[in-house]
This record gives C-alpha cells, sequence and structure tokens, in this order.
C-alpha cells in the first residue's frame, strides 16, 4: 500500500545532491535556521540556478499541499457517533429522553405555574368567567333571611 | 488552556451529553480532514473520526491537561490513523493474495489490474488534488503524518513533536524526505 522511503546516506540527505539542497531549503521554508544559515541559503537561492529551480519546486509542492480543500464532516456525523456510543455503552449514554429528563424540573414547574396564571387571569377578566364573584345573585339570598321585623 | 474549554472538559469528564455534542461541533472537521488526507477515503475516514470521538468520550479521564486539548486531540486520531492504515494494509495484502490466487487459476496469470497514469499535462483542480492524494498515500505512514500534519495542516513542528512524541531532528528529517518524494511523485505529472 505504501512505499518505504529509503533512509538518507550518513552526512547527507541522500545519494542525490539535489537532495542535499531540498533539505536546507525545507528546514529554511519552515524558518527553522538560524540567522547566517538563513542567508546562506538566500545567497545561494538567488545566485544558483539549481538551487532556484529546487526552491521554486519545493515552495510549490508546499503550496499545493497547503491548499487542498479542507473535507468537511458530514452533516449527520455528531449524530452518528452518539448512535455509536448509544449502541456500545447498551442505552446507557445517549438515550432518547423524554421531556422531563432533557429540560430541568425547575423549567418546568416555573412554566407549569405562568400557564395557570394566565389561564387564572383570562377566566377573571372575562365577563363570563367561571371565577367571577356574581354580586348580583349572591347578595339577596343572605340579607332577605335577616330583614327586621 | 481558556476558561471556556477548562468548562467544557469538565462537563465532559462529568459525562455531559451535551457538553460532548459541543466538543463534536467545534472539532468534527478538523479530525475528519486529517483522517481524509491519511486514508484518502471519504468513508474510512469518516468511520474512523467516529471512533476518534468515541476514544475521546471514553478516555477524557487521561487527558491531563499537560497539553492542549487540540494536541492531544491529534495524538489520539493520529493513533487511529496509523492504526487503521496498518489493518488496511494487511487487508489489502490478503485480498491482493486471494485475487491473485482467482487470477492463476481462472486465466493462468497473476498481478491486479494497473492503475491509469494520466499522461504529463498541466494538471488542474480536482485532478491535481487526486493525484495529490494518491502520492501522500503512497508516502509510509511515519512520513505521511508529518507531512500531513505540517503541510495540510499547518501545525508547528512543535506541535509535531508533542502529538508524534518524537524529537525534533526526526520530525524534521521524515519532513524533508517526505516532501522530496512529493516533490518527485509530482515531478512526473506537474
Amino acid at each position: 500500500m505504501s512505499e518505504p522511503i529509503p533512509p538518507p546516506a550518513p552526512g547527507a540527505a541522500g545519494e542525490d545532491p539535489d537532495d542535499a539542497i531540498a533539505v536546507a531549503l525545507s528546514d529554511y521554508l519552515d524558518g527553522a535556521l538560524p540567522a547566517a544559515a538563513r542567508a546562506e541559503v538566500e545567497r545561494k537561492i538567488a545566485g544558483d540556478p539549481a538551487w532556484q529551480r529546487a526552491h521554486a519546486e519545493l515552495t510549490e509542492t508546499r503550496e499545493v499541499l497547503s491548499g487542498l480543500r479542507k473535507a468537511a464532516a458530514p452533516s449527520s456525523f455528531a449524530d452518528g457517533v452518539a448512535t455509536a456510543i448509544h449502541r456500545r455503552s447498551a442505552g446507557r449514554f445517549f438515550a432518547r429522553r423524554a421531556l422531563g429528563d432533557r429540560v430541568p424540573f425547575g423549567v418546568v414547574l416555573a412554566l407549569a405555574l405562568a400557564g395557570i396564571a394566565v389561564i387564572a387571569y383570562v377566566l377573571w377578566s372575562s365577563p363570563t368567567g367561571s371565577l367571577k364573584v356574581d354580586r348580583e345573585t349572591a347578595a339577596p339570598h343572605g340579607s332577605a333571611a335577616i330583614a327586621p321585623p | 488552556m481558556s476558561e471556556l474549554e477548562r468548562t467544557l472538559l469538565r462537563r465532559l469528564r462529568d459525562r455531559d451529553e451535551r457538553a460532548f455534542r459541543e466538543l463534536i461541533e467545534s472539532h468534527r472537521d478538523r479530525v475528519y480532514n486529517l483522517t481524509y488526507r491519511m486514508l484518502g477515503s471519504r468513508s474510512e475516514a469518516e468511520d474512523l473520526a467516529q471512533e476518534v470521538f468515541i476514544t475521546v468520550f471514553k478516555t477524557i479521564e487521561t487527558f491531563r491537561e499537560e497539553s492542549k486539548f487540540s494536541t492531544w486531540l491529534y495524538r489520539v486520531t493520529v493513533n487511529h490513523c496509523k492504526n487503521r492504515i496498518k489493518y488496511l494494509a494487511r487487508r489489502h495484502d490478503r485480498e491482493r493474495d486471494e485475487l491473485d490466487e482467482t487470477s492463476r487459476e481462472t486465466n493462468g496469470a497473476a498481478g491486479a489490474p494497473r492503475r491509469h497514469v494520466p499522461p504529463d499535462r498541466a494538471l488542474e483542480g480536482a485532478q491535481l488534488e487526486q493525484l495529490l492524494q494518491d502520492a501522500i498515500a503512497k508516502l509510509d505512514d511515519d512520513h505521511r503524518v508529518v507531512v500531513v500534519l505540517r503541510d495540510v495542516e499547518d501545525l508547528s513542528i512543535e506541535e509535531i513533536c508533542e502529538i508524534t512524541g518524537l524529537p525534533d531532528g526526526t520530525v524534521k528529517s521524515r519532513l524533508h524526505r517526505a516532501r522530496l518524494a512529493l516533490r518527485k511523485r509530482l515531478q512526473r505529472h506537474v
């Protein structure tokens, strides 16, 4: 599947003299050279066609690599991970849950109380609402019973 | 490490599923891109990236905060990639042996069909990307890791040393040789 890259010969990057240039240029492009060595490489690039060519090729290789499109994970990726964990944990994690499990109890209680308050207010403010006290029909029952002789 | 990251880690250690989803959302493309460039197949990359996050979920307690979380995540990803490459290579060899066996039995000739190499000409876009992906895939995994982390993911040499656990000199020499191999391979086509 893969081809092993032969190790460099001792003291050099390989038998090909171009390899030695590539090693220096690779360090140069990575910003890994001290100032003096950097200046030396720049001098060689400016004056030596072999170095110029190698520099252009290596720069191009790096640019092509860094220009590779960033592959994005599919949109269903997170669900896939959650499903796999759910399956492997025998349902311990990432299970589908009821509303009460997903929303904190305090929030559910507050929403329920607010709902009751709204319904009570609507009933109270309505002219025919069942919570409204009907004064006209309620008053005569008591007053008639204690009427003075 | 930022306070936000610390909080997220604390929630992850508490097995907070919502925190885990947040983690996946913020790192999934980075992990997927690395697995894709390492393996060269979208389906293998997706499967492996999922395995990476499952490992993170299972082993988050082992993250000691001695490095950045992203470095640790890259380390987990790289280890998974190397294992998968070895597994795929073994499977490939086995399948090729079986194919050779079948070939010999049916045709009396051995060997899988060779991939057609496009003629020398200027390559662009998808063609160049495919060519490059093939060239990366032909590197051995030790060299592939460093060149993908450095030149595709744009990580520093120091970060690559932390991720791979290799000394500075080894990372640099592998990087030189990988670039050289890629350059030579691309020279034949571009």
